[in-house]
């Protein structure tokens, strides 16, 4: 089984209407076996910055850790919020730092412009080749199933509402076709004044 | 090339008869290929298999018991005894344990001996036992069965034993999940129950 797959997660983050959304299970498994179901895979870098981390759980851990040490540096030298594009290059250069022993993950980003409000979005490899996208990016081990599932769903400028609906059932509908990731999931729904966190109700197999 | 080792499947016999059940997923490395799959297979009217390991070899072992069984039926004049199924699925898993990969629970009903339930493991040795797990998520289902089991319990308690243990097993094991199919096999026959989404028995779930 490949080292990505050996701890399973499936993420999508998707852009709408001045907002964004990002999306992750919450298993903690180890291959077959499902330990816990409350693993956060989603981190928050900022009031509307967000960084989904599939992979190896060690490194999704570490690499979460690292990069807040690195991002509270920022703040403190710049005296400002990052903002997202600078935030996917700090990312970006993380793992490039690792380029013949890399981190074990290939993460998803989602934010807004702490001025503009600009919704964004990027993927990366776990190399840190970055990705840009203006509809959507998915990672994780039912990436195939989650391309599937958002390029039938998604349109352009959802509403926060619908994004939260559109988002949940791609994700939902691909994890359940991944045995390795799903038993839970939580959908982070970002807009110029608020976050909004939700869990949902899903298949616990 | 899809593969149920990764599945649960279970058996427990009552007086009057057998209660069989499995999960319904079959995985092609993490990929689900199958989410409703049928793992309970009728072997005769009054006699069924749970397959677990290769898909297509179970299901050629299944086959192949299911013509040889029907014929002995034909000759004999009357139905074969659970003991004789099990003993044709050994001759075959143990002839030719190198080359496939099957780990089969037989279970039935006959006019001998009632409801029966023999094991037939991945070498191919037979046993019979009042209750048989199988299958990678049967792990998770040792400690349950050995505590919850009751010997000379009715059908209405094991036909919750056995859903209770599916359940288990699908909520930790990634390579069982789906639906849960069971069956009731006595005298009077087969009884189909499927459970699907909320009829699952539930756990303690921290959400």
């Amino acid at each position: 089984m490949s080292i990505l797959a050996y701890n399973g997660a499936a993420i999508i983050a998707m852009n709408g209407k001045d907002c964004v959304a990002i999306a992750a299970d919450r298993r903690f498994g180890v291959q077959a076996q499902t330990v816990s179901m409350d693993f956060d895979k989603i981190f928050e870098m900022g009031p509307h910055l967000y960084i989904g981390l599939p992979g190896l759980a060690t490194d999704v851990q570490t690499v979460s850790q690292r990069l807040n040490f690195r991002l509270k540096m920022y703040e403190l030298r710049e005296n400002r919020r990052i903002r997202p594009k600078t935030f996917m290059s700090m990312v970006s250069n993380l793992l490039y730092e690792r380029r013949f022993g890399p981190y074990f993950v290939e993460p998803v980003v989602a934010g807004l412009d702490p001025k503009t409000h600009q919704p964004f979005i990027a993927s990366m490899d776990l190399i840190g080749c970055p990705m840009i996208t203006d509809d959507f990016v998915v990672s994780g081990t039912c990436s195939e199933q989650m391309y599937g599932m958002c390029e039938s769903l998604w349109e352009p400028n959802l509403e926060p509402d619908d994004l939260f609906e559109t988002i949940s059932q791609a994700l939902m509908n691909a994890f359940d076709r991944d045995a390795v990731s799903g038993w839970g999931a939580v959908v982070y729904i970002i807009e110029k004044d608020k976050v909004t966190k939700k869990l949902l109700k899903t298949r616990m197999d | 090339m899809a593969l149920p080792k990764w599945t649960t499947i279970a058996a427990v016999e009552f007086d009057g008869g057998v209660v069989i059940g499995a999960d319904s997923r079959t995985t092609s490395g993490a990929y689900i290929a199958n989410r409703v799959t049928d793992k309970l297979t009728k072997v005769t009217d009054k006699i069924y298999c749970c397959r677990s390991g290769s898909a297509a070899d179970t299901q050629a072992v299944a086959d192949i018991v299911k013509y040889q069984l029907n014929f002995y039926e034909m000759e004999m004049g009357e139905e074969p005894l659970v003991h004789t199924a099990a003993h044709t699925f050994r001759e075959l898993c143990y002839d030719h344990r190198d080359n496939i990969s099957a780990g089969i629970i037989v279970a039935g009903w006959d006019k001998k001996e009632g409801g029966q339930v023999f094991a037939v493991p991945l070498g191919g040795m037979v046993v019979r036992q009042p209750f048989a797990i199988g299958g990678s998520g049967s792990t998770y289902l040792y400690g349950y069965v050995d505590s919850q089991f009751k010997p000379k319990m009715s059908k209405e308690e094991c036909l919750p034993f056995v859903a209770n243990a599916l359940s288990l097993a699908i909520n930790r094991d990634g390579s069982s999940g789906g639906i849960i199919r069971l069956a009731a096999i006595t005298k009077d026959g087969v009884e189909r129950i499927t459970l699907t989404g909320n009829q699952l028995p539930k756990f303690y779930e921290d959400h």
